[in-house]
């Protein structure tokens, strides 16, 4: 098995990211200012709040001018304006995007039938229009007529063209898609406006974006996070007005007069204590985890569907171009009764030569490696290419003139039925042999093909699956993460079981038709687990429309995309393990970045609290552990840490955290030390050095 | 000596929990009803085999709540006639009002003075019942959101009349029995005698009794704390040696401790009670070992100038125990005392406070521990569950947007009822005018008044005078609503969460039964009570601990 | 009944509830808790009643004025009523910085005014000193000034260098227990001025031995604490013995006899229970 080129399936899902262009930060700069609009950022509880205590104390600031308060109205300002930046950063990378999918969707014009034109955007459901090469087309669609070559790069990026045709799974057709040759009819399917590029446009630029389930979730205990410290900070009030009119003695400092602590201190506190990280990333990483997908060239329906994702505890994934390569390759030559394996290769490569296929070109590739029988030119040959109606192909060689004795030869080689009729009408009688050998590899799962020469069956080629190489090292990982695979075949039980066995997936579905495949997810879904699979064929509709992830590939049907929630643009059915990183990685980034945040908190109060209070109580001086040089610097090193860390950790939260597929345990070990640990240290080191830097600038003492 | 005494509670907590858990799973799940209360719930009128949903559960027991809270009301505003008053007066109508509410809701805030103020009907047969059927509601409550993790596609979640009669037939009541004779073997007095003098060594001298031991009993058993006297477990009526007072801790700590492992038993994997368990176990000793260790300190001005922090502590018990019985009370939200923690160390002091703030989970309550802690659980599984690339799941249940938001709702009822009351009170004449001692400890005074009562502990920072119509207005509200909304919120979860058909568990799911779920509960819990009572703390028992 | 809608139906069964788990946890538990007790421990069940009292309750051995009966063994303070009344049982509920005294202020604008309040520090050092006067040792602890009150100052200003120092729990014209505060005159506390815009400071002292035991100043949590420490009831052996006329072993005998120790070897403190140590003292 050594002899045939595998190919890798992509470099193995270690969900990276996208890079982050500094000077997009700059470019969106505009954008996040524009996003200080309330009624915009009235989303956004947590900032919300933020921008009405940046507004307070500016009033307070106007009122009662110091370069303390106007240093901390500033950096309350950055506060909100930096949480804006990260959600504009993640937009920004999404528009440019739409700007490409702009193009393609320029004012196309819609021929009907009749001959009369309407402009694309008027077209209705249903609606048949003719599309010839070199036109658009108008409207998604499905072909009903004829048979094209189309360049659907607009959408897909690649270049290739690809055949689209009526009837079968390869019908469907894109709007905004260009076509190269032939004509077609199609039947438009889309609703007005509604048409796969708008969809994608609205998708990338995050437009209508919907709050996911957990996102909900999240979004509710953070609100709750902020009513506790919105309480906690203004019921201090009183404390602190009677704590001071305890001691007489002690006089009015910047945080605590007579009349409680100073408004801009207590909002500077409360604005430390709410999680503003989370809050100010939250929709940040979003919209990047959608955007993760798309780079992928992967379009997910709903933010919802991303989740669901992660949640994933059954893959489906179909055997063919997912587990194995899509094409079967030669594993071996069985000769009959009288011929040596050596003059089977001999002619199994030969009729191969000018076979482009993969299939072809494995057998010409396997010959050369197990028979050492070198790839030759061939001169005076005529190639007999595959038809539909032979069902065969091979090469008729003239008798070589230059060489003495040369007799002239042809080898076929394809379907057994075909090749035998032909041997039969060259007047060969095959033997019941060829019958057995062709019985005995279609049972073991493999496909025959039977070589023959004028009037004489040779031997047969064993064309057989090949799983992927690296598949099985994924499938433990997947198992690791707690996922279960199966594996989708139409085969015989014999030989999915042996494929199975080989990819090492969890259980297989043998001879699977549709309604089986939508059975199997039903009971799936019953004990409660999450069904993803992919599909292409109008038949995979009703398990797409069944599962919680139904990646629907490109090249097939409207049906199909329109059951899935997951368009696959590159139709790579192995990009479902990707996809599920992808949503995993979005949860742990949501997960890691509010532990971070809250744990923040801590060295906050430790800065704040004696700055507040060590004035009427100086024993509380000892709650100043990181030694800040004066209360007025203390404060506002917490809020420009509190400020900058937004900043900072907007590439985290575009790219994602570092995933890497392991036990729910060890993820949880590794992201406790590296967010809640860190997010307890990390402010403590923080704030102190601003407080080195910032205890020069007047007023901080 | 106070480390074995310590230590001889965990081992006889760890000999107990078993037989007591595994007794009271076998209570809340059988089928079959016995002779007693088959009889009584045809006294009741009730279907005993009718299974609730949620809203007709919560609507039971705020019913028989609201009923409980009337008729206790009418029997201390009526005692003077009725028998056995004692020829006391009539309670007063606010420290009346204030009093049903604090043992309807298992707080047992006291107002009043036990010994010059209720009789002996009102305490046997009004107090000391809600001090039975208050505990048993809160079992029922955390036996119902148990069965909302056990169960599966279902909206019912039991019958409230059967985990009611049945938590008070057969769990509380042949434990209190047992325990009521032990204590009187113990010198606590059991009797109807009234007040009257009698002769003293040098000279006449009062005397009062009591039906003390059968609801001195109850009174830890059920978490309750509300002392038939007014100085509560210091008395020796009501605690009389050195022993008494290692069985009523037990008493207190028997049921919350033991619920973990019912609660096991009923989802079906008895590790993840044992979970549950270790948090409350983790908290609690930590709490224990560091009260024991600041009062043994005795680091303030006057302790130091004293020799130990002997003030307001009997001799019978000495500091250590006496620290053990307030970090077990403040823990339990029993609210009863053996020692004053107003005179405790500054940092004693914040101990048993920072006990309540945790929101009495660890163990807490009766049943209201196990409720606490098992909401708690589930934010952490949250935020956790998040960063395992999961949407977050309990047990199999998913902690979504109605979960979260039900135990965000549970989680800031009591934070925002402590800190708004203390912050009324601190803005108010009638809230200062009950400060006993002045500066940062008579604040801290105030602020266990409110955590104590919205906690529904009941123990008091003893120096602050609260029965004023405003406190006792206020505390009443705070207890009110720190007892009722949290169980609607529990019980709506409960039914939430027995809709759900769980998910399988996988190598992806939370693992959250190890060592690193326990210890990252204890961590969510701890520092989010400490985020969000820093701020009061800092201003009442840390600025008065690190005075120097 | 049946009628009934549903819901009203609820709030019936819940009266009914209240009512029969009255008649069940309110009258049958208890009165069979007592038949029981009172038939198996009749005496415990009923106080544990001597002829003076129950051994179980703390009484003071005072005479009408107030002042210690010296030859019975003394209990420690109590802030139960008058001290050890059973039906106003209390602990003082002092704080453990409460160090500051109110002086009695003849011209106090109100009662509590004119009756000025005593701090717990101020309680504790005044018992000391009694107590040490009673029994003939020195009553000196830390923190506290010979005149039995808190040693503290309040210094002012709250912030920054002292410029004046007073010593607030005593009253003028008494001396000050310390002259100066780093190198400010102290002053003594003129009642009625008003000091809070001071800085608290306590003043330790260079008391090491302290004779008087911490229970004999502290005040119990019940009020009504029977017992006293062995290491008090020591100090009072001498004194006791002296009154009685008896020698000063009998007395420590009978201490001995009366004390209890910790219950299995480590529940409790021991303690000396002082009534049935002055029973058995009358009965010799």
């Amino acid at each position: 098995m050594t002899t045939q080129t595998v190919e890798t399936p992509k470099s193995t899902g270690r969900v990276g990211g996208g890079l982050l262009d500094p000077q997009q930060m700059v470019r969106s700069l505009p954008d996040a200012l524009k996003k200080l609009n309330p009624v915009t950022l009235w989303r956004n509880p947590v900032m919300l709040i933020v921008e009405i205590g940046a507004v307070f104390t500016t009033v307070l600031a106007v009122l009662e001018p110091s370069f303390f308060a106007w240093a901390i109205v500033v950096w309350l300002w950055l506060t909100v304006v930096f949480a804006n930046l990260a959600e504009a950063v993640a937009e920004g990378r999404g528009k440019a995007q739409a700007a490409t999918l702009r193009k393609a969707k320029t004012d196309t014009v819609a021929r009907r039938r009749s001959g009369e034109t309407v402009p694309a955007t008027q077209l209705q459901q249903g609606d048949v229009v003719v599309v010839e090469a070199g036109e658009i087309i108008p409207g998604d669609g499905d072909v009903i007529e004829g048979i094209a070559s189309v360049d659907e790069s607009a959408i897909t990026g690649e270049s290739a063209p690809v055949i689209r045709e009526s009837g079968g799974d390869r019908s469907a057709v894109t709007g905004g898609t260009k076509v190269l040759s032939d004509r077609i009819v199609v039947q438009i399917t889309q609703k007005p406006g509604e048409s796969f590029i708008d969809r994608m446009i609205a998708l990338v630029e995050g437009a209508n974006r919907q709050k996911t389930p957990n996102e909900i979730a999240l979004n509710i205990l953070l609100a709750a996070l902020t009513i506790i410290f919105l309480v906690a900070t203004i019921t201090m009030q009183p404390m602190a007005i009677w704590a001071k009119g305890q001691n007489p003695g002690i006089p009015d400092s910047l945080a605590l007069t007579g009349d409680g602590v100073s408004g801009i201190v207590l909002v500077s506190l409360l604005v430390c204590l709410i999680p503003t990280t989370i809050g100010a990333l939250l929709s940040a990483i979003g919209i990047a985890g959608m955007d993760r997908l798309v780079q992928r060239n992967v379009l997910a329906m709903s933010g919802r569907a991303v989740e669901a994702a992660g949640d994933v505890s059954t893959l489906l994934l179909d055997k063919t171009g997912t587990i194995t390569l899509g094409n079967r390759q030669a594993s071996e030559f069985v000769p009959v009764a009288g011929v040596t394996e050596q003059d089977l290769a001999e002619a199994a490569q030969l009729s191969s030569l000018a076979d482009e296929t993969p299939e072809g070109r494995s057998i010409v590739v396997f010959a050369k490696e197990r028979y050492g029988l070198r790839e030759r030119d061939v001169h005076n040959a005529a190639w007999v290419p595959f038809t539909a109606q032979t069902r065969m192909s091979g090469v008729d060689m003239a008798p070589d003139p230059g060489v003495s004795g040369s007799v002239g030869r042809e080898v076929r080689k394809g379907a057994a039925t075909a090749v035998m009729k032909w041997v039969r009408d060259g007047g060969g009688h095959p033997t019941d042999e060829v019958g057995h050998i062709v019985d005995g590899i279609s049972a073991s799962g493999g496909t025959p093909l039977v070589v023959a020469e004028k009037g004489r069956v040779l031997g047969v080629i064993h064309l057989k699956d090949v799983v992927k190489s690296g598949m099985r090292e994924r499938f433990d990982e997947m198992r690791r993460m707690g996922i279960r695979t199966v594996m989708i075949t139409g085969d015989n039980p014999l030989t999915a079981k042996a494929i199975a066995d080989e990819a090492g997936v969890d259980d297989f579905l043998a001879e699977a038709t549709p309604e089986d495949k939508l059975a199997l997810i039903k009971k799936e879904q019953e004990g409660g687990r999450l069904v993803a699979m992919t599909g292409d064929g109008t038949n995979d509709a009703p398990a797409l429309a069944q599962s919680d992830v139904g990646v629907a590939m490109n090249t097939g049907t409207s049906a199909a995309k329109e059951a899935g929630n997951m368009v696959d643009l590159d139709s790579n059915p192995t990009k479902l393990i990707e996809i599920v990183e992808i949503g995993k990685q979005l949860l742990i980034t949501r997960g890691a970045l509010t532990t971070f945040s809250i744990a923040n908190d801590i060295a906050k109060y430790f800065a704040i609290i004696p700055a507040m209070f060590a004035a009427v109580y100086p024993g509380l001086d000892t709650l100043n552990i990181m030694r800040l040089a004066s209360p007025q610097s203390a404060i506002l090193s917490a809020v420009i840490f509190n400020a900058i860390i937004i900043v900072a950790l907007i590439p985290l939260a575009l790219r994602g955290v570092r995933y890497r597929p392991s036990s729910a345990s060890k993820l949880l070990s590794r992201n406790l030390y590296v967010y809640g640990l860190g997010g307890i240290v990390a402010p403590f080191i923080g704030i102190k050095i601003i407080d080195l830097l910032i205890q020069f600038l007047p007023g901080m003492s | 000596m106070g480390w074995i005494f310590i230590a001889s509670l965990v081992l006889a907590l760890v000999i107990t929990h078993k037989p007591l858990g595994d007794y009271m799973y076998r209570v809340y799940t059988s089928v079959k009803h016995n002779v007693v209360e088959r009889f009584i719930y045809r006294l009741l009128g009730v279907q005993a085999d009718s299974e609730m949903r949620w809203a007709v559960y919560a609507r039971s027991l705020l019913a028989f709540s609201v009923i409980s809270l009337l008729v206790l009301y009418g029997l201390q505003r009526l005692q003077d006639k009725l028998f056995l008053s004692l020829g006391f007066d009539p309670v007063p109508d606010h420290i009346a009002w204030n009093t049903a509410v604090s043992f309807v809701t298992n707080t047992n805030w006291q107002a009043y003075s036990g010994e010059s103020t209720m009789g002996h009907l009102v305490q046997m047969s009004g107090l000391a019942v809600q001090n039975f059927v208050s505990a048993a509601v809160g079992m029922a409550v955390a036996i119902t959101l148990v069965r909302g993790f056990a169960r599966r596609g279902t909206d019912t979640l039991g019958n409230f009349w059967v985990d009611l009669v049945r938590g008070t037939i057969r769990i509380l009541l042949p434990i209190a029995f047992v325990g009521a004779l032990v204590l009187v073997a113990g010198g606590l007095v059991q009797n109807f005698i009234g007040p009257h003098e009698i002769a003293g060594l040098t000279g006449p001298t009062n005397m009062t009794g009591g039906p003390v031991a059968s609801q001195e009993v109850i009174k830890e058993l059920g978490t309750n704390g509300g002392g038939f006297y007014n100085t509560n477990s210091a008395h020796p009526f009501e605690n009389a040696t050195g022993w008494t007072n290692w069985f009523e801790i037990f008493l207190i700590l028997l049921i919350p401790f033991a619920l973990p492992r019912t609660f096991g038993k009923m989802v079906g994997q008895i590790r993840q009670g044992y979970a549950i368990l270790a948090v409350m176990g983790v908290i609690a000793l930590f709490s224990v070992t560091l009260t024991n260790v600041f009062e043994l300190a005795g680091d303030a001005t006057v302790p130091q100038a004293i020799g130990a922090a002997l003030e307001g502590k009997d001799v019978r018990f000495g500091v250590a125990n006496s620290a053990t019985f307030g970090a077990a009370t403040t823990l339990t939200s029993t609210g009863a005392v053996d020692s004053f923690h107003d005179s405790y160390t500054p940092f004693g002091g914040m101990m048993t406070l920072f006990n309540m703030m945790l929101g009495e989970v660890a163990p807490g309550g009766v049943g209201a521990g196990l409720y606490g802690m098992l909401i708690l659980a589930v934010i952490t599984v949250f935020v956790a569950g998040l960063m395992v690339g999961r949407t977050p799941e309990y047990l199999g249940k998913k902690i979504g947007a109605r979960e979260i938001k039900l135990a965000s709702m549970y989680f800031l009822v009591t934070p925002i009822l402590v800190l708004v009351g203390t912050a009324l009170a601190m803005g108010n004449e009638a809230g200062l005018a009950a400060m006993l001692n002045s500066g940062p400890h008579g604040f801290s005074e105030i602020l266990y008044a409110f955590t104590s009562a919205s906690n529904n502990n009941g123990s008091a920072f003893g120096g602050v005078t609260v029965n004023t119509p405003w406190y006792d207005v206020a505390l009443g509200l705070c207890m009110l609503f720190g007892r009722f909304l949290p169980i609607v919120f529990v019980l709506a979860l409960a039914g939430s969460l027995a809709k759900q058909t769980p998910v399988p568990e996988t190598a992806g799911t939370l693992p959250t039964h190890r060592p690193q779920f326990v210890g990252m509960v204890v961590g969510v819990t701890i520092i989010l009570v400490a985020l969000t009572f820093l701020p009061a703390l800092a201003l009442g028992p840390l600025a008065e601990g690190l005075l120097s | 009944m049946e009628r009934l809608p549903s819901w009203i139906r609820q709030h019936l069964a819940a009266v009914r509830a209240v009512i029969v788990l009255t008649l069940v946890t309110g009258a049958i538990y208890p009165l069979l808790v007592t038949g029981v007790a009172q038939a198996v421990f009749n005496h415990k069940a009923n106080g544990s009643m001597t002829d003076k009292g129950s051994e179980l309750i703390g009484q003071k051995f005072t005479d009408a004025d107030g002042n210690p009966v010296k030859k019975y063994f003394q209990s420690r303070p109590s802030a139960a009523g008058d001290g050890y009344d059973m039906l106003s049982t209390a602990a003082s509920n002092l704080g453990p910085e409460d160090v500051l005294d109110v002086l009695p202020d003849p011209n106090g604008a109100d009662d509590a005014a004119k009756e000025g309040k005593q701090s717990l520090l101020t309680q504790v050092c005044a018992r000391s000193k009694a107590i040490g006067e009673l029994e003939g040792v020195s009553g000196a602890r830390p923190f506290c000034a010979p005149d039995g009150v808190g040693a503290v100052l309040k210094v002012f200003p709250a912030i920054g260098t002292p410029t004046r120092a007073v010593s607030v729990n005593q009253a003028c014209p008494a001396q000050p227990f310390v002259a100066e505060f780093q190198g400010v005159k102290v002053e003594c506390g003129k009642p009625g001025e008003d000091y809070a815009a001071g800085r608290t400071v306590p003043v330790r002292g260079n008391v090491t031995d302290v004779k008087v035991p911490a229970d004999a100043v502290t005040a119990s949590g019940s009020g009504l604490d029977p017992h006293i420490s062995v290491a008090y009831a020591q100090l009072q052996a001498a004194r006791v013995a002296k009154e009685r006329g008896k020698p000063v072993e009998a007395v420590r005998k009978l201490i001995a006899d009366n004390t209890t120790g910790r219950a299995l070897g480590f529940m409790g403190e021991p303690g000396v229970n002082v009534l049935m140590l002055n029973l058995a003292l009358d009965k010799e």
